[in-house]
């Protein structure tokens, strides 16, 4: 929010807001997830443009609400319309915004990683790394295999959390040997999961979301 | 030609089940519209004389590009001037291998490049596998596994991916380009071809006017025999030959 | 047909995991497999022409499977006017049943094999046994496992969980042969002990990689030889193939030996390509003298049959899926409990066999989507795994096939999400359960929450924040209110 107003971007935040219906979604439970994500068009539909912090919130609605209302075709439509104005918060800045640089100022070495519904649902792959690029006293460091699935898979991740942790491992490993201070991605589902196990483990490595990034100043806060 | 067997008496229920899984209750009648599947004998002879012409024009780079991808898969790859160097190429390999067993098969490449002479030279007398009244089938598979060489022409070579098409039929074995460790493919410059699209064209075109005489094996030999079955560790040479070189006349 | 152990997912995958020897097995030879594949389409196409390719093959793999009544017709035709026979087979019973027949008509005793994942749905090797005819598996690879008495680890590299030493020591027990740490010596060895079978079989049975319907052609894609043994040296040449194995013309076929092979094992092409439509001609040399397809149903009507799960049988069985799963390169092939593992084993195999048996497998996977962009024929895994968790969760199977606590989650959650007072009420109820468990803005251990435990054994959750982000945003709002300046800088 503070980038976007720094960007001179006019932000709302409608207060009613919950959630997309994901975690229903990918739980199989359609007709709960169908009940709030008609919620989610009944907050959005009348907002000018939609921008989302999280690469599989937006894949959600822009990707799978057309699976998600196949058989209902009047919130299909609606369905639809709000997924045309739905942006990613990195495509959003970069591809509508038109900008790579919003200002902001930190140090150090980031590495990125990508979620993989930002990446292969959305195909969004160098917005994200251009802003971490357009960040003062900032350098990205790629870590190896950065399209590698970190395990999350929401659900997933307590169902079956002896293998999510599993790949988790791999991931803090390319982390870790990027020798990078702080991981950066752009969705909260990876974020909260990478963050828990290298806060677990006690690793001096940071992980922020994106947006964090751009709101910092370089006066540490 | 042997009868047609008959139809499987589960056939009709069959069909019927996996029409009703689709929606449909009639049967289709009309063909499906495939591209690959429309083109008729004439058109199809239009599209192979194109091929053909092409390939002609290129000749020189395609077998080019056919050494360099053979190389690439683990082939020996000598080029002979000419019928006579081929020979001379194929007693050289021979030799150089301690050869003692040597099976070819019966095929006209044979009558152009005179490998019996060349090998007699050397000291190894090649012989014919095929059966015959003297010989039972039996008898031609233990030759075969028995030899430690076997010398084949093919039908096509193709240089997209070094795939030497190689057709038994009589006078050439199956097991003489499978089961001898070691491997020699002779191959005419007019055999080889550009693409994988090129070879499946003209084999659609053979069949369409083979008028009841139909080939019903082929292979494609494209490298040594491999595996990696074991901790993912390259071994050749498992079932078929381990060694094989490709002799291009041109 | 094969037993189905899809219900132990959970416990067999986490012996996998904790199986030191072969965590590196998996990681060494998937890496191999994902580095290959990558480097040949780079060299020989490039994404954009790979990509073409993809599209062109699930289009033809698709319409065939729309006509496939019609396609099937033309496959029973074009053999039988080859010379051969071919069978229609309902389920594993009744293709183990023609086979057997032809078996036993001509007094099999031994019969070669040359990989068939359709085989091993049917369990076939077991029926053999048991009427007295020995089977042998031929790939390497299968011939190993076959010994060991274990099933496929994986579609084309089925025992790439075994060392040398086991293999080794196999061979030593069911070979005689003497101990080595060589390869090669281990492949001379089942080599020479293959041999012998190949000259001695009487009967060979294959799969097949594809049938082409206008010619009836067979096609089989191999490396190490043993496809071309299997039809050539018995008499009687047995093709087990499912009915989704058509491809309609001759011509297809150079699209599809583009795409097998590279998607596999990153091979620009096998070393072999058998293609084989009937039995040999009278003047031949060599080859089998009667020829057998059994085109075999065995559960795939319920794919065809769902608009949306059809596609899964676009399937030519490469194992690219496999190798660039997160889940399936941690755990295995074994743990899926049937004879297809990994993201395409997730989702034919509850369909296929039993959906409430097989019901954890749709939920063994992150939705990472990488398999979908690596399959040749562009199946859409994820939202096919997302139909049948939907058919789990509220389809036929009824309300016990989810866990209890995902249902009263679920529930809670659904309650909350409709209305954002409902979201703060359930939010500060959050707030206050998890208070006493919370350390510095983490939440280390959940003692009540069974769903959620398995996450903190791990990892630490985060705990709610002390305001919500609306009440942040509410206060941030008011501030910039009361100092219109703002005090933000940049």
């Amino acid at each position: 929010m503070k980038v976007l107003r720094r960007l001179g971007v006019d932000v709302s935040f409608p207060e009613d807001q919950t959630c997309c219906g994901q975690i229903a979604f990918n739980g199989g439970f359609r007709s709960r997830a169908a009940d709030v994500a008609k919620h989610f068009l009944d907050v959005f539909e009348n907002e000018e443009q939609v921008v989302v912090p999280s690469g599989s919130c937006a894949s959600m609605i822009k990707v799978y609400y057309r699976e998600l209302f196949e058989d209902d075709p009047e919130t299909l439509e609606r369905a639809q319309a709000v997924g045309e104005k739905t942006r990613e918060f990195s495509d959003y800045i970069v591809n509508v915004v038109g900008t790579s640089d919003v200002g902001a100022a930190s140090e150090g070495l980031v590495t990125y990683h990508d979620a993989c519904h930002l990446l292969r649902e959305l195909r969004i792959k160098e917005a994200p790394r251009d802003l971490i690029g357009g960040v003062r006293g900032v350098e990205l460091q790629e870590m190896e295999n950065s399209d590698a699935c970190c395990g999350f898979g929401g659900l997933f991740s307590v169902k079956f959390p002896e293998i999510s942790t599993a790949i988790l491992d791999e991931k803090l490993k390319t982390i870790a040997e990027s020798g990078a201070g702080a991981v950066v991605a752009n969705d909260c589902g990876c974020l909260m999961h990478i963050r828990g196990a290298m806060e677990r483990r006690g690793m001096n490595i940071c992980a922020m979301h994106l947006a964090e990034l751009l709101a910092e100043d370089g006066t540490d806060g | 030609m042997p009868p047609t067997p008959e139809e499987h008496p589960n056939k009709a229920a069959f069909l019927l089940r996996v029409r009703s899984a689709l929606g449909r209750t009639d049967p289709i009648v009309h063909m499906p519209d495939h591209p690959s599947l429309k083109s008729n004998a004439v058109r199809q002879q239009e599209k192979v004389r194109t091929i053909v012409a092409r390939n002609e024009a290129r000749r020189s780079s395609a077998l080019d590009r056919l050494a360099r991808t053979a190389a690439a898969a683990s082939w020996n790859v000598r080029r002979a001037g000419d019928a006579e160097e081929a020979a001379s190429i194929v007693a050289e390999i021979a030799q150089q291998s301690g050869v003692k067993n040597l099976v070819r098969s019966a095929e006209d490449v044979f009558k152009r490049v005179n490998i019996d002479a060349a090998l007699r030279s050397v000291g190894v007398s090649p012989a014919i596998l095929a059966s015959g009244r003297s010989r039972s089938r039996g008898a031609l598979r233990d030759m075969a596994f028995r030899a430690d060489m076997g010398v084949t022409g093919v039908s096509y070579a193709i240089a997209e991916t070094a795939s030497c098409a190689v057709t038994p039929r009589k006078g050439v074995a199956r097991l003489a380009s499978l089961a001898p460790p070691r491997l020699v493919l002779l191959i005419e410059p007019e055999q080889v071809l550009e693409t994988l699209d090129d070879f499946f064209a003209i084999t659609r075109l053979n069949r369409m006017q083979a008028r009841g005489r139909t080939i019903n094996y082929f292979n494609f030999i494209s490298g040594p025999s491999r595996t990696a079955d074991i901790e993912q560790t390259l071994t050749i040479g498992v079932h078929g030959p381990g060694e094989v070189h490709m002799v291009i006349l041109g | 047909m094969a037993e189905v152990k899809s219900a132990e997912f959970k416990k067999a995958s986490g012996r996998a995991l904790r199986d030191e020897k072969l965590q590196h097995s998996l990681e060494h030879v998937m890496e191999h497999f994902v580095g290959a594949r990558a480097s040949v389409i780079e060299n020989d196409f490039g994404d954009e022409n790979w990509e073409a390719m993809r599209t062109r093959a699930a289009a033809i793999k698709q319409s065939t499977l729309e006509h496939l009544d019609y396609y099937l017709d033309m496959v029973d035709r074009s053999v039988r006017r080859n010379g051969g026979h071919v069978y229609f087979a309902d389920d594993a019973a009744q293709a183990n049943a023609i086979v057997l027949d032809i078996a036993k008509r001509n007094g099999v005793k031994t019969v070669i094999k040359s990989k068939s994942m359709v085989s091993e749905e049917m369990g076939i090797n077991h029926i053999l046994e048991r009427e007295g005819i020995e089977p042998v598996e031929t790939d390497l690879g299968e011939y190993i496992i076959q010994l060991a008495g274990e099933t496929p680890f994986h579609i084309i590299a089925p025992a790439m969980h075994k060392t040398r030493q086991e293999v080794s020591a196999l061979f030593q027990e069911w070979l005689k042969t003497a101990p080595t740490q060589d390869i090669k010596r281990l492949c001379v060895y089942a080599r020479d002990a293959l041999r012998e079978k190949f000259a001695a079989a009487d009967m060979g049975i294959s799969g097949a990689n594809f049938v082409v319907a206008e010619t009836g052609t067979v096609c089989l894609v191999t490396n190490e030889g043993n496809g071309r043994m299997t039809t050539s040296a018995p008499r009687i040449h047995v093709v087990l193939a499912g009915m989704e194995k058509i491809v309609p013309a001759v011509e297809d076929l150079a699209l599809f030996l583009r795409l097998l092979p590279r998607s596999a094992t990153g091979q620009r092409i096998t070393s072999y390509n058998t293609f084989v439509g009937g039995p040999r001609a009278p003047s031949d040399e060599d080859g089998p003298e009667e020829f057998h397809l059994v085109l075999v149903d065995n559960g795939r009507l319920n794919l065809l049959r769902d608009e949306v799960m059809r596609e899964a049988l676009r399937c030519i069985r490469c194992g690219a899926c496999l190798n660039h799963c997160p889940v399936y390169r941690k755990i295995g092939g074994h743990a899926y409990g049937w004879v297809y593992s990994g993201p395409i084993g997730a989702i034919v195999t509850p369909p296929m066999t039993n959906m409430k048996v097989a019901r954890d497998l749709p939920y063994a996977s992150t939705l990472c989507g990488t398999c979908k962009d690596v399959c040749p024929v562009k199946i859409d895994i994820p939202r096919l795994l997302l139909h049948l968790r939907h058919k789990v969760a509220e389809g036929a199977l009824g309300e016990r096939s989810t866990t209890w606590m995902e249902r009263l989650f679920v529930g809670q959650w659904h309650g909350a999400m409709r209305n954002r007072k409902a979201l703060e009420g359930k939010a500060n109820l959050g707030r206050l359960l998890t208070r006493p468990f919370a350390r510095g803005g983490k939440v280390r251990k959940l003692p009540f929450a069974p769903m959620v435990s398995g996450w903190t054994a791990s990892r630490d959750f985060p705990a709610p924040a002390p305001r919500s982000f609306a009440r942040l945003w509410r206060e941030e709002l008011a501030h910039d209110n009361a100092h219109p300046n703002g005090t933000e800088q940049g």
